[in-house]
Formats: structure tokens, C-alpha cells, sequence
């Protein structure tokens, strides 16, 4: 009776019930940070407000490659994966963090893998050479990295670990986002939450500078250029404040690009028009190297054997050349962040530099340029996210690190699809998280009951540039003329950045709220499939789990039953003797059933049998309350003495759940 | 360090509940005008939201939780709009009763005069004028759009400070016109510069 709105989810969107929250309990200093990268990923811990350090393997490596081997079925993280590669091209995945949260069609870069046929999902074959065809996901691709990572700090701790902070491009969306929460519980972590990199590296420094000024106050500007994307934030501390003013970027553009651009060069001097892909691999080999050479010298020397080229100088002006209109677009995109910030460049304590990529001496030049002072590199570029991963991973186990609060922001507006196609921003890109914002829409004619909301994000003007998060259905608008209907759409979102969509028509009151998950072709069915495969015995744990559930939903609805026959079954007209002999033994058999059964699918079934022969009992049963209540009663009496009902045998539901307690 | 913990635990109940009613000047302890000392905007946030933010509350009870997310939600809202002086001066004016999102004939923007209309008409014929021109002309338009945009807004306040809320929305509304149009001229800038570059 009060749902006259519902919302029913489509497409790539699941719907999911609010989480529980965590019974796991925060256990302070025992929470990790990793930093997941595109080419190699590191833990770090800073235990009850220590220092943060690297956590390094059996035989001293902090680095771990980000790259996973499947070659004779037998999986392989790091190093040793990375030294069979060019064996195995198929089978030795590098680079995985490029697929994660993308759908095929999004995967507009070469690649050397086999892609499953498939619409949505993004999955890599991984099988030898003639065997069957054996599909990976990007998702658990990255979860045996984190697995690796999270033993490694196990086994630092000699402890569990509590939860863990994964950092993530400031501009990945909403989808990768949840890709890479999803990969950290398969590896079985407990996810508090996931961190934009810039925004890591800036809590590794800024509060190396606390306390300095007046309220210990510093602005920075963290520029972060890995291999794959490009990352710009502006970052204020004051008053033991964390506070992000803005962040952008380019999610395609990195050091490959640079190499791109050389190994273009290249191929023009051997003169080669199509390259065979072992040429193309040792030109992309032999740029990334001269690159590399070109951050110390000013000169280098290049030798392609298979695409005939002898011995040729590459300066370092030759590759400034080439790589500066890539550099330019990433001052530009540097500009418009700090505008967007409102701070001047004057007004900055310094400009950070993250990710590998930085060492090329052009990008230090022409950030110091931009920025009008040097870069500060004195962390470790290759480590400072991971020290600002593990800073809030402390804070958010519950230690009481001194004074820290970050406030971060959502990378990428979020918005509506309206008439047209257009969309409507409803949280622009930016805003400090948790937010909620909220905007009215309207019906354009009286026949119209329903309407579709469709959730994009991304900063342009048409919903099909934008990035689909979600789509609805909203059913259920009362007839009324045109532009008097009131339906406000509200979005939350929450410091995670997790965004709950609520629905609410004005002229009823009438609301229905829904969180909203944005997936990346895996079901949420798949993911608690994947969590379970990484569990030994979760998947007991599981079926435990549902079957208590089903005892205990069983046993409401027997006593329920059973208490309703008592109460009205002797009424005339309620229920006939032939169809109280059928109920009494469809009682006698859930109960036989309930006894027997190891497991919830059969109890299900009964039940739901059981709920089908007794339910013409049941609407008599409502028809009548409903004709005792008319007798000059308001409908928020009925309706209130129909919810009294319907408590009631919640309340008889629980005290049963005592009764069959399983074993 | 267990002490730490045992602080956390106890501090966490400690969360008054969220009252939805406060303007964004009361929830940043701030008093109702459109001059704000930047230092207690950004104090007044800051303080609160050291004590709100749901990272701090994050092994708290579920009602704590949620009041968390309430407070710090409002309290970035509150910020969001006093520290940007158009948004403020059009918050004020909202408090006064006139809300410029809305298109209600009492409560909405009001409709700017007919010849504010005309002139806008006259800009944009020029605008096509000069788009041809190359950047210079196109420069130059901007900038007197842009000093235009000062004078309307200072008017605007100037009625905001004299308490008189119709003639600060009318401003208001004349400007969101100007400002319109020259995020247009903006636009066709870096149009014709991604062009040349």
C-alpha cells in the first residue's frame, strides 16, 4: 500500500541491499596500505602512528611486478612471472590494471592477449597453447597480486590483517573503483577504503611539514605521471586538516605514450613501413630504453637488429621534440586543476612528483616551469603512495594518529540523462565527499506513470560521451496534469564514494531508496563466487549461513500460520474443512522437511509451497481486516492496524528463530 | 596506544543528532551576511569537520555512522556555497525568499526587464560579429563582459546589504545572463586556440 514508486534496475546495474556493516572488528595497527600499480605494486605499513615503511619479500624486494603468469596452469606473481613473458605472451599477464572496470569496447589500445567473446566483461585466456579455453578477469588477476601483498604483511605482523587501503588513479571512475574494491575481497581484505594516489603521496608529504606556518597550514600540488595515466591534485593542510581542492587528469596518457612516440621515430629512420610485431616489440623495447638513458645523458646510442638499423644517435633534444606536445597537454590539464582549485600558483608550499615518468628531465622542467618553483622529489617516487596508503590505513583501523582528516573528492561529475540526451549535473566534479544533492523533475502529460533515470558520469555535455553507471525504471507517479507531478531525486555520496540514488514523489511522500553499485560486467554473484573460491572454507560457511536463514524464515512463517488457524480458522467462510485438512499437512511435512534437510534449497521449496496453498487463507484474511477496519476508521488507521499485524508476526518470527535454532 | 583505542570508543557516542533546519551560516558558526572573514569560514569548517567526518566514526555504531555522513555531508554543502561569493550572495538571497533555481511566479527568479532582453540580443549579434575576427576582437569582448560582471554583482550586493532581496535577486539574475554568455565567448577562446595550436 505505500509503495507506489519502485525502481527496478537494468543494464550493467545490480541493486544492491545496503551492506552490513563489517563484524570484522578494527583492530588498531594491523590495517595495510598497497599501492596497486600498473607495473609494479608495494605494502606498507605505519603501525599506531609510526612512520610508514615498505614491507619487502623473503629476499629483500619491496617492488613487486605487477605481473601474474598462468603458463601451465600454475599462477605466478612478480619476478618470477615476469621472467617466462616473452615465453609465454599469452599466458603472462602484465599491465592488468589498464582492463580493470572497462568493457571490451573500451579497450582501444594493442594488447597481445586473447579476449573473450563476450558483450560486456572483459576476460583473458589464459590457457596454453591448445588446451581448452581457461578465462581470467582483470578483477582476480589483480586479487593474486593483493594476495601476495597481503602474505607478505601477514607474515610482517605475524598478526591477520584487519583491512587494508588500496590507492587508485584520482581519475578513475566509478566502475574501476569498484573493480579494484571487489579484487581487494577476493584476496580476502577487508577494503576500509580506497585512496586516489596523489592524495597518498601528499599525506606522505605533507605531514612530513606539519607544523609549519601558523596552524602547521601547506598547499601542494601532487603531479603524478605513471606509465599509463596521468594524475593532477591540489591539496591543502591546515589545522590538521587533509583537505583535496580539486583533482584531474588523463586516464590515457603516461610514459608509454612517450615511448610511442620515439619508437614512431625509430621506425621512420630504419625506414620500415609495417613493422612485423617482433620488429614492433623491439621498437617500443628500444625506446623505452633510450628514454630511460636520455633522464642521465644527453646523448644515447640505438641498435635494432631485426628491423636493420645500425648504430644511431638519439639526443635527448630529439626526444624533448617529440614527447612535448604530450608533456604540454599535461601542464594544461595542471592549469585548469589549480583554477579549478582557486589557488594561484604563488600561493603553493610545493609541487610534489609521483610515478616514474617524472624522471624524464623536460617533465621536471616544464613542471617547474608551470609551477613557477622546483619539484620536491625527496621521498621515493616509486614508494610515497604506498607510505600515504598505509598513513590512512592506520587512521581508519581506528589508531589515533595525530589529528589527520582527509577530505577528498569525487574526480568526475555525476549526473542525470534528461530529454534529449543531455545531462544534468547533479554532483559536480570536485565536491568534497560525502555529499548530497538533490533535483526535482517533473511530468510532461498526465498519462505518464513512469520515467527513466539514467545515471552517468563525466564532464560532458551528451549522456552517450559520458560514462553509464546505472539505469531505472520509476514507476508508479500518480496521474496528475502536466508539470504537477513532483518526483526529487536525491544522490548520497559517502565517503567512500559509494552513491545511493533515493527516489521520492513529492505529492505522496511516497520514497524508495537504492544503492546504487556500478559493476563491471561481473554479477554480484560472480564476485561473492570469486571471494568464495579464495576461502577455504567460506563456502561452508556459506551454505551454514543459509540455512539458519531458511530454518529461521521456515519457522516465522509456520507459527505465523499455525496462530492464524487458531485465531480466525474457526470464523464461517474463513477456511473449509478440506483446505484446513490440505495447510495442516503441508504444516506436518515443512516441519518433517525442516527436521531432515542439511541444506536451505529444499526448506526454500517447502516453504514457498507452503506460502502457495495457505495464501487464499491469507487474503481472506486481509479482506476482512480490511472490512472490520472500514467501519469508520481512516485509512492511516487501517494502514496502521495492517502494520501492527505485520509486526506482530515479525515479532512471532523472531521469538521462533529462538525455538529452532539449528542443532 | 590502548589508550588511544579506548579514547576512540568512548568519544564516539558523543555525536549530537543532525538537525536539517540550520542554514549554512549557523552549521559553520558563521553570523548571516554576505561578508564572511575567510578565516572563520575556513576555521568554522575545518573544526567541525575534523569532529564529523565519518573516517573518525568509522568503528562507531551504525546511528553514529549515519549522523557523521549527515553532518559532514551539510557541512561540505555549507562550505561549498559560502566560500564561492556568487553562490553566497544567491544563498542570501534564497534566505530572503526568492530562490533563482525556481521558475514560481512569487517565489522564482524574477523575469529581467525587456530591455535587459534587448541588450542581450545586441551582444549576441555582436559575438557573431567578431567570431570571425580571430581572438583579439573576441578578447576584447570578453573583457568587457567580464568588468560588466563586476559592476552587476557589486550592485547586487550593494542591495544584499541594504536588505533589499528583490533588487539583489534582479542583479543576480542579469548576471547569471552575463555569465552565460560569457562562458560562451570562453568557449569559442579555446575553440579557436585548440585550432591554431
Amino acid at each position: 500500500m505505500a509503495q507506489s514508486i519502485d525502481i527496478q534496475g537494468g543494464g550493467l546495474f545490480q541493486i544492491a541491499e545496503p551492506e552490513a556493516p563489517s563484524k570484522r572488528r578494527r583492530k588498531p595497527g594491523k590495517a595495510i596500505g598497497i599501492d596497486l600499480g600498473t607495473t609494479h605494486s608495494l605494502v606498507a605499513i605505519a603501525p599506531n602512528g609510526a612512520a610508514p615503511r615498505v614491507l619487502a619479500d623473503a629476499e629483500g624486494q619491496t617492488l613487486l611486478h605487477s605481473v601474474v603468469s598462468y603458463a601451465g596452469g600454475e599462477v605466478v606473481v612478480g619476478r618470477a612471472a615476469r621472467a617466462v613473458a616473452v615465453e609465454h605472451p599469452e599466458q603472462v599477464l602484465s599491465s592488468v590494471k589498464r582492463f580493470m572496470g572497462r568493457g571490451p569496447k573500451d579497450i582501444d589500445f594493442t594488447h597481445p592477449y586473447r579476449l573473450a567473446d563476450d558483450a560486456q566483461v572483459v576476460r583473458l585466456d589464459v590457457a596454453d597453447p591448445g588446451q581448452p579455453p581457461r578465462y581470467v578477469s582483470p578483477v582476480e588477476v589483480s586479487a593474486r597480486i593483493l594476495e601476495v601483498l597481503r602474505d607478505r604483511a601477514e607474515h610482517e605482523l605475524d598478526d591477520d590483517v584487519s583491512g587494508a587501503v588500496i590507492t587508485v588513479p584520482a581519475y578513475f571512475d566509478e566502475a574501476q573503483r569498484q573493480a579494484t574494491k571487489d579484487a581487494g575481497r577476493i584476496a580476502g581484505l577487508e577494503v576500509f577504503r580506497l585512496l586516489a594516489e596523489p592524495t597518498a603521496a601528499a599525506l606522505a608529504y605533507g605531514l612530513d611539514r606539519q607544523g609549519r606556518g601558523e596552524h602547521g597550514e601547506g598547499s601542494f600540488a601532487v603531479y603524478d605521471l605513471g606509465g599509463g595515466t596521468f594524475d593532477i591534485s591540489i591539496l591543502r593542510l591546515r589545522a590538521g586538516v587533509f583537505q583535496v581542492l580539486a583533482t584531474s587528469g588523463d586516464s590515457a596518457l603516461g610514459g608509454d605514450d612517450f615511448d610511442r612516440a620515439l619508437a614512431g621515430h625509430l621506425r621512420e629512420l630504419a625506414k620500415l613501413s609495417a613493422p612485423s610485431p617482433a620488429q614492433q616489440q623491439e621498437l617500443m623495447l628500444a625506446a623505452r630504453a633510450a628514454k630511460e638513458a636520455l633522464s642521465d645523458a644527453e646523448v644515447t646510442s640505438v641498435t635494432l637488429e631485426r628491423c636493420e638499423l645500425g648504430p644511431t644517435q638519439v639526443t635527448r633534444a630529439q626526444l624533448d621534440a617529440l614527447i612535448l606536445p604530450l608533456v604540454k597537454r599535461t601542464i594544461k590539464v595542471s592549469k585548469a586543476a589549480l583554477s579549478d582549485a582557486g589557488v594561484d600558483k604563488r600561493e603553493l608550499d610545493g609541487v610534489v612528483l609521483v610515478g616514474g615518468s617524472t624522471r624524464v628531465p623536460l617533465v621536471r622542467k616544464l613542471v617547474e616551469q608551470a609551477f613557477g618553483r622546483e619539484p620536491l622529489a625527496d621521498i621515493d617516487p616509486d614508494k610515497v603512495v604506498a607510505y600515504g596508503a598505509a598513513i590512512q590505513a592506520d587512521i581508519l583501523s581506528g589508531s589515533e594518529r595525530e589529528g589527520v582528516t582527509l577530505l577528498d573528492v569525487v574526480p568526475l561529475s555525476l549526473g542525470l540523462e534528461t530529454m534529449g540526451g543531455i545531462v544534468e549535473k547533479i554532483i559536480p566534479r570536485n565536491a568534497t565527499i560525502p555529499i548530497s544533492a538533490r533535483q526535482v523533475f517533473t511530468n510532461y502529460s498526465e498519462k505518464q506513470t513512469g520515467m527513466t533515470v539514467h545515471v552517468v558520469q563525466g564532464e560532458r555535455e551528451l549522456a552517450d560521451d559520458c560514462r553509464s553507471l546505472a539505469r531505472f525504471e520509476l514507476r508508479g507517479i500518480p496521474r496528475l496534469p502536466p508539470s504537477m507531478a513532483r518526483v526529487e531525486i536525491t544522490f548520497e555520496l559517502d565517503a567512500d564514494a559509494l552513491l545511493t540514488v533515493t527516489a521520492r514523489e513529492l505529492m505522496t511522500g511516497v520514497k524508495q531508496s537504492i544503492e546504487v553499485k556500478p559493476t563491471y560486467g561481473l554479477s554480484g554473484d560472480e564476485v561473492d563466487e570469486l571471494v568464495m573460491d579464495s576461502l577455504d572454507h567460506a563456502r561452508e560457511d556459506f551454505a551454514a549461513r543459509n540455512l539458519a536463514e531458511a530454518r529461521v524464515e521456515m519457522g516465522r512463517v509456520m507459527l505465523a500460520l499455525r496462530t492464524a488457524i487458531d485465531e480466525v480458522g474457526s470464523i464461517e467462510g474463513m477456511l473449509d474443512p478440506e483446505e484446513h485438512a490440505q495447510i495442516l499437512a503441508a504444516l506436518v511435512e515443512c516441519e518433517a522437511v525442516m527436521q531432515q534437510s542439511e541444506h536451505a534449497d529444499p526448506i526454500n521449496k517447502a516453504r514457498e509451497q507452503l506460502e502457495k496453498r495457505s495464501e487464499p487463507f491469507a487474503r481472506r484474511r486481509m479482506e476482512r481486516a480490511l472490512r472490520a477496519g472500514m467501519a469508520g476508521k481512516s485509512l492511516a488507521e487501517i494502514e496502521s492496524a495492517l502494520a501492527e499485524e505485520q509486526a506482530l508476526d515479525e515479532r512471532r518470527g523472531a521469538h521462533a528463530a529462538e525455538v529452532i535454532e539449528p542443532q | 596506544m590502548t589508550v588511544a583505542a579506548a579514547s576512540l570508543s568512548t568519544s564516539d557516542g558523543g555525536l549530537e543528532p543532525f538537525d536539517p533546519a540550520l542554514d549554512h551560516f549557523a552549521r559553520l558558526g558563521l553570523d548571516r551576511a554576505w561578508r564572511v572573514d575567510r578565516n572563520a569560514l575556513e576555521d568554522g569548517y575545518l573544526d567541525r569537520s575534523r569532529r564529523y567526518h565519518p573516517d573518525r566514526h568509522a568503528g562507531a555504531d551504525a546511528a553514529t555512522r549515519r549522523a557523521a555522513l549527515e553532518h559532514s555531508a551539510a557541512l561540505n554543502e555549507a562550505y561549498q556555497v559560502l566560500r564561492d561569493r556568487v553562490r553566497r550572495a544567491e544563498y542570501l538571497v534564497k534566505l530572503g525568499g526568492v530562490d533563482l533555481d525556481s521558475s514560481d511566479p512569487q517565489t522564482g527568479a524574477p523575469h529581467p526587464e525587456q530591455s535587459f532582453l534587448i541588450e542581450m540580443i545586441e551582444r549576441r549579434e555582436r559575438l557573431e560579429a567578431v567570431s570571425s575576427g580571430g581572438t583579439e576582437a573576441l578578447e576584447q569582448l570578453r573583457d568587457e563582459i567580464e568588468a560588466e560582471l563586476e559592476q552587476v554583482f557589486d550592485a547586487g550586493v550593494a542591495a544584499l546589504e541594504r536588505g533589499d532581496t528583490r533588487a539583489a535577486a534582479a542583479e543576480l539574475v542579469h548576471r547569471r545572463y552575463l555569465q552565460r554568455f560569457n562562458d560562451e565567448v570562453g568557449a569559442l577562446l579555446d575553440e579557436l586556440e585548440a585550432g591554431s595550436g
